[in-house]
């Protein structure tokens, strides 16, 4: 099986958010940057899929050269080849423009499989799969924990809410969205990380893939949440306590 | 009755045939010894060069070498009955080698060292007064052998160690009764042919069995303990770690070829004495059968057949095994570099030990806990920030930096260094020190953190650092050095120490027990330091189990981040044991026991005795109205 | 193009709760725009479920009806919102960000050359929506530019569901034109997870016991809250250790990670080990009797009190609320 997957580099999950000085995004300087937590999945489910059926992984990524790290931990992780989108205004494209620009990449490739993580740890939009999927005019499915080969396509189990699942079946070539915690990652090691120097790395301009980038939503700025986190302490006997409790839990914190 | 002027007889002289027999069995005897020895000689020289062996520090070396083999000062503090009793084998040995050269030297008719002559006098009385305490000390340690049967040696009887003894008893005896007889009897002749073939049995013997440790085990001590624990960097882009045989270096076949079987190492091994599959003397065995079966050029796995793969993760790091070693054989190298072939390579799957990786591939810390959580310590605690200027760089690490207790022992220390006027500061980012991925084997995730680090320290101009725990402290001074110049650094004990005189002696007589952590005792040899401090504190009560003999509480080598135990718990055992002394508190060093004991003593239930570092027992006597 | 289009969906036959919330959102979109506000149901057999959302204030109700569409698939549900968008035109068309609708409406967003603004949490004078970014650590403030519809889904809970104003709507059909070959997915029943061993891993509700619950004989008092809340029961170390509850139930960094919307800490003091095991978790409440127990540092909510006291009444509380 060929299998693309597309992978972001974003911001670690737990840098220090600080506003920019137009309030159009956040510092980007002194951050650190780490693989997409569910595109790793993604890219664990494809090389499970490799390792049983054989044939190649291809990882795809968008972004400015910063991202170099991040392809070289997939390549050491397994990955066979790399395709690198040079891209500097990733952040100025919305959903569909990103998308256009992956579908470029992906159709000259024509994989059995493009799996992308199910959303970003930065923007959590959770389109760009489905929309690749639109684009390429290929079925797809999305919050996928498991990918099974079968003789006339795949069959996958999605997640439902509310501790459901279900199995889909559909043909290759198709586009799946992998949600987190489906499999056990696999580590960086050593020996990956040696082993990916040797690796192909294929670099396009965002300019070569000549797509339509002009955004139809735009981010128009960002702001910090009124209410920082901060224990609420609720006073009381136990019964009102109790009473009070319940109350935030439904209507504040809705978990009831 | 021994007339004390007996001398030791000699048989007059050999007939021709008698001498080209002596002749031959030398020869056969010297043939099978070579036979064998060399083809260990050439497994051992065939295996892979040590890239990173230095010849210094040679003082060091040949201190150790007089020490532990020539003084045997290790074989017999640590064991003292059966190591004293082995000390006068060995000693017996030495003492004969003249003797044996000049049995053989009669034998061929040009003896010279006359009996009755000054010096042969003198010299054979004195071997005489070994032979005799060699006999005893070697019967006794057959008794212990074959009768007390303690269960260190193994389960099966050795009958080959049991054959040994009785040549080297009869070596003695045939030696010791040739001052009975005289020259021209009969029986003369009989006891130097008996000795003689004694000895020619012997020899042949010594490298088919864990005797080859006479020859070799004086080498093993002076080319090892370089340092303790010494981890070797890996040899280029294709070393991985201990994968298959091509990864043993010659210095590890030596040491694998020099075990005595003893089971020092298991014996004080935290995972031996609860129920684990780890043993560290199988581990070495295994390795020598390995070798014997398969040679260092065997592609093989080493883990599998001779060792599973679990055995080496099971391992605490605590180093009691490389520390009670009489040979020079350095366990914690061999056991890190076991890991390093699973882990570098991805073979070892653990669950635990997988999420604990990829967190601290993305994150700041050990635990996986966001970096903001550290830096609202800061601020809360009121803790300085480092600006290049303050003497000391208070290292956090990730115990003071996140876990509740941890943090506590920081506060404290902190107001103690407050009141003695110490200018100090932390780093604004700190990302774990390595110390767990570097025991795991994890070169690759260690590398990113040690450089991290020690990008920020330059930059901070750091050039002291002072630290709650041992871990950081040996993986910031020692494992670093791979990867840059580490700053100096040492543990609060020794801090506190310099400081005694300036701090209050608090009058009570409160009883606390103190645990010597494994990489502050044996790592580090700091042993007084952290006792000056409990003593200002209150009375000081040892373990049972003390100083360098001191019981991991089993967090180390990064097994406090993996999944439960099996068997019993190492922290549990180690708690019973403080409990144990009645002692109303328990004192420790370092975060990490401190966090161990904290559940292992909450079972105890109510009596449990109280738990506090030296920081906290230190900053309870400052004067109460001290705000800082 | 005008209007705005509400799409509902539906739970067991049913409403869901959230498609009400999106009505809500509608009818707050509709006042900022001055737009009129509609909704549209998709199935096989949809008359029950129009006439439920046709009791609220709404300017019409349509039923997309057609038998490809009684399971729900991306192909299906996209054609026909497409087809029936072509016709309708609307400025504005809403979702409850579930995710069925993740699944499909980026598609049908890209088929009218738009992109979707999904999960928002509030809409703005503009019209702006807001929605979370960085996982809830930033707020981001969007507008639609394209030419086209405006596709837009809201987080549940976002808009309250009892907002949604009554009313009376007509309702008519719509029947798409829908090949089998163009359906190119086959799902199957749904069904739940094998739940031989304890997974609290996946619960999304969690009562943790710590050692302030003193005695093994008053597990059942937090057992009986755990049910109230249709939550997992899991304990911290010392308890797993006693005995009081088996090894799987352990949540801590060797035990198991949890992630759950709710976590209840129940006497449990905060340690390391611990914590590094709850921290995925959204909603933490700690209730114990010491204030200063670390755990209240990582609470959203806490509550100081005798746990003999406070676990009784909040089963009850729970119970009364259920109602």
């Amino acid at each position: 099986m060929k299998i693309i997957v597309a992978i972001k580099q974003v911001p670690e999950r737990d840098a220090q958010i600080r506003i920019d000085a137009q309030a159009k995004w956040i510092e980007e300087s002194g951050l650190q940057y780490a693989l997409n937590e569910s595109d790793a999945y993604a890219l664990e489910e494809a090389l499970q899929l490799k390792e049983k059926h054989g044939g190649e992984v291809v990882v795809l990524t968008a972004g400015p050269e910063r991202v170099g790290p991040t392809i070289r931990e997939a390549l050491a992780k397994g990955a066979d080849r790399a395709i690198h989108i040079n891209c500097a205004d990733l952040g100025a494209r919305d959903a569909l423009g990103v998308a256009r620009l992956l579908a470029a990449a992906v159709k000259p490739e024509n994989p059995d499989l493009v799996l992308t993580g199910l959303q970003s740890d930065d923007l959590g939009q959770g389109q760009t799969g489905v929309i690749l999927a639109e684009l390429l005019d290929l079925p797809h499915s999305s919050l996928i924990l498991h990918v099974d080969k079968t003789d006339s396509g795949l069959t996958v189990k999605r997640e439902l809410e509310e501790g459901w699942f279900k199995l889909i079946e559909l043909p290759t070539p198709a586009v799946l969205t992998i949600q987190s915690g489906g499999n056990k990652l696999r580590y960086a090691t050593l020996m990956g990380i040696k082993r990916a120097k040797a690796k192909e790395v294929r670099t396009v301009t965002a300019a070569e893939l000549a797509v339509d980038a002009a955004p139809v939503v735009i981010l128009e700025r960002v702001a910090l949440p009124q209410k920082q986190k901060s224990t609420q302490m609720i006073p009381g006997n136990p019964k009102e306590a109790a009473a009070a409790l319940v109350e935030k839990l439904k209507f504040e914190a809705r978990v009831l | 009755m021994l007339p004390l002027n007996a001398t030791l007889a000699e048989p007059l002289s050999f007939s021709l045939a008698e001498k080209l027999l002596l002749v031959v069995l030398v020869a056969a005897s010297a043939a099978g010894f070579w036979l064998r020895f060399r083809v260990v000689l050439g497994k051992i020289l065939q295996s892979k060069k040590d890239s990173s062996f230095r010849l210094s520090p040679i003082g060091k070396r040949i201190w150790d070498f007089v020490w532990e083999v020539a003084l045997q000062a290790k074989v017999i503090r640590q064991r003292p009955l059966p190591g004293l009793a082995h000390a006068l084998v060995f000693w017996g040995f030495c003492a004969f080698v003249l003797v044996t050269l000049n049995h053989f030297a009669v034998g061929l008719g040009i003896g010279f060292l006359s009996p009755v002559g000054f010096f042969g006098r003198f010299y054979f009385d004195f071997a005489a007064v070994f032979a005799l305490a060699c006999a005893v000390g070697i019967f006794g340690l057959f008794v212990r052998r074959f009768l007390v049967r303690p269960k260190w040696l193994g389960q099966q009887l050795s009958y080959q160690s049991g054959f040994i003894a009785f040549l080297i008893f009869l070596l003695m005896v045939t030696y010791l009764a040739s001052f009975f007889v005289a020259d021209a009897d009969p029986a003369t002749r009989v006891l130097w042919w008996v000795h003689t073939l004694a000895l020619l049995t012997f020899l042949p013997i010594i490298p088919h069995t864990k005797h080859l440790h006479l020859v070799l085990s004086p080498a093993t001590v002076f080319l090892s303990h370089g340092s303790f624990s010494q981890i070797p960097p890996l040899a280029g882009d294709e070393d991985f770690g201990l994968i298959a045989g091509t990864d043993l270096t010659r210095l590890v076949s030596l040491q694998a070829f020099s075990c005595v079987e003893c089971g020092r190492c298991t014996e004080h091994c935290p995972a031996a004495n609860t129920g684990k599959l780890l043993n560290p003397k199988e581990i070495i065995l295994g390795l020598r059968s390995y070798l014997n079966d398969l040679g260092p050029a065997s592609e093989e796995p080493l883990l599998g057949k001779y060792n599973p793969q679990e055995a080496p993760f099971q391992c605490t790091t605590c180093g009691a095994c490389e520390f009670q070693c009489p040979v020079g054989i350095e366990h914690l190298p061999i056991l890190v570099g076991l890991r390093r072939g699973a882990v570098n390579t991805g073979a070892w799957e653990d669950d635990y030990g997988s999420k604990f990786f990829l967190a601290l591939e993305r994150g700041a810390n050990a635990h996986g806990l966001p970096a903001s959580e550290r830096d609202k310590f800061i601020e809360k605690a009121g803790l300085p920030i480092f600006d290049g200027t303050q003497e000391f760089c208070l290292w956090l690490g990730c115990m003071g930096g996140y876990d509740p207790k941890g943090r506590e022992i920081i506060a404290d220390f902190a107001r103690v260094m407050n009141y003695l006027g110490t200018s100090y500061g932390v780093l604004r980012k700190e990302k774990c020190c390595g110390d767990p991925v570097r025991r795991l084997g994890n070169d690759l995730v260690f590398q990113q953190l040690a450089e991290s680090n020690l990008e920020v320290f330059e930059q901070s101009k750091v050039k002291k650092v002072v630290s709650i725990c041992p871990h950081c402290v040996r993986t910031l001074q020692e494992d670093w050095k791979e990867y840059g110049t580490p700053p100096a650094i040492e543990h609060h004990s020794e801090f506190l120490a310099r400081f005694a005189n300036k701090l209050p002696h608090q009058q009570n007589q409160e009883s606390i027990v103190y645990h010597d952590p494994c990489y502050l005792g044996r790592y580090r040899n700091v042993y007084k330091q952290p006792r000056t401090v409990v003593k200002l504190a209150g009375k000081l009560v040892e373990a049972p189990r003390n100083h360098e003999r001191s019981f991991c509480c089993g967090a180390g080598g990064g097994l406090v981040f993996l999944g439960e135990e099996t068997g019993e718990r190492v922290g549990q055992v180690r708690a019973a044991e403080l409990v144990a002394t009645g002692a109303t508190t328990v004192g420790t060093a370092c975060p990490f026991c401190n966090s161990i004991f904290r559940d292992a003593l909450a079972e105890t239930g109510e009596a449990a005795p109280q738990l506090f570092d030296i920081a906290q027992l230190t900053a309870r006597g400052l004067p109460k109205n001290d705000l800082s | 193009m005008s209007g705005i289009w509400v799409v509902i969906e539906e739970r067991d036959g049913h409403v869901s709760r959230s498609s009400w919330e999106a009505v809500a959102a509608g009818q707050k979109l509709a006042a900022l725009t001055g737009q009129a506000v509609n909704a549209v149901v998709i199935g096989a057999k949809t008359e029950g479920l129009a006439a439920e959302v046709a009791t609220k204030a709404l300017g019409k109700v349509v039923r997309i009806e057609h038998p490809l569409l009684a399971a729900y698939t991306a192909d299906g549900f996209t054609l026909a919102l497409q087809q029936f968008f072509a016709v309708e035109k609307p400025e504005y068309a809403v979702f409850p960000h579930t995710y069925q609708v993740r699944d499909y409406a980026p598609k049908l967003a890209t088929r009218f050359g738009q992109a979707l603004i999904g999960d928002v949490t509030a809409i703005a004078d503009g019209p702006v929506f807001i929605r979370q970014l960085m996982q809830g650590r930033l707020n981001g403030s969007y507008r639609h530019t394209g030419n086209g519809p405006c596709f837009v889904s809201v987080q549940a809970g976002a808009f309250r569901a009892d907002e949604a104003q009554a009313g009376a709507a007509p309702v008519s059909v719509f029947t798409p034109t829908i090949e089998p070959a163009q359906i190119r997915t086959k799902p199957g029943e749904r069904f739940r997870g094998t739940a031989q061993t304890v997974d609290l891993g996946a619960a999304q509700r969690i009562v943790g016991v710590g050692r302030g619950i003193k005695d093994a004989a008053n597990i059942p008092l937090a057992q009986e809250l755990a049910t109230a809340l249709g939550a997992e029961l899991g304990a911290s170390r010392p308890i797993c250790d006693n005995g009081w509850l088996p090894m799987e139930r352990q949540i801590g960094s060797s035990g198991q990670t949890i992630a759950p919307r709710l976590y209840l800490a129940l006497g449990i003091s905060g340690a390391i080990q611990h914590l590094v095991g709850i921290k995925g978790s959204q909603c933490v409440v700690a209730v114990n009797k010491d204030p200063d127990a670390p755990i209240f540092e990582v609470a959203d909510y806490g509550i100081v009190g005798d746990l003999m006291e406070v676990v009784p009444a909040l089963t009850e509380a729970v119970k009364a609320a259920q109602q």
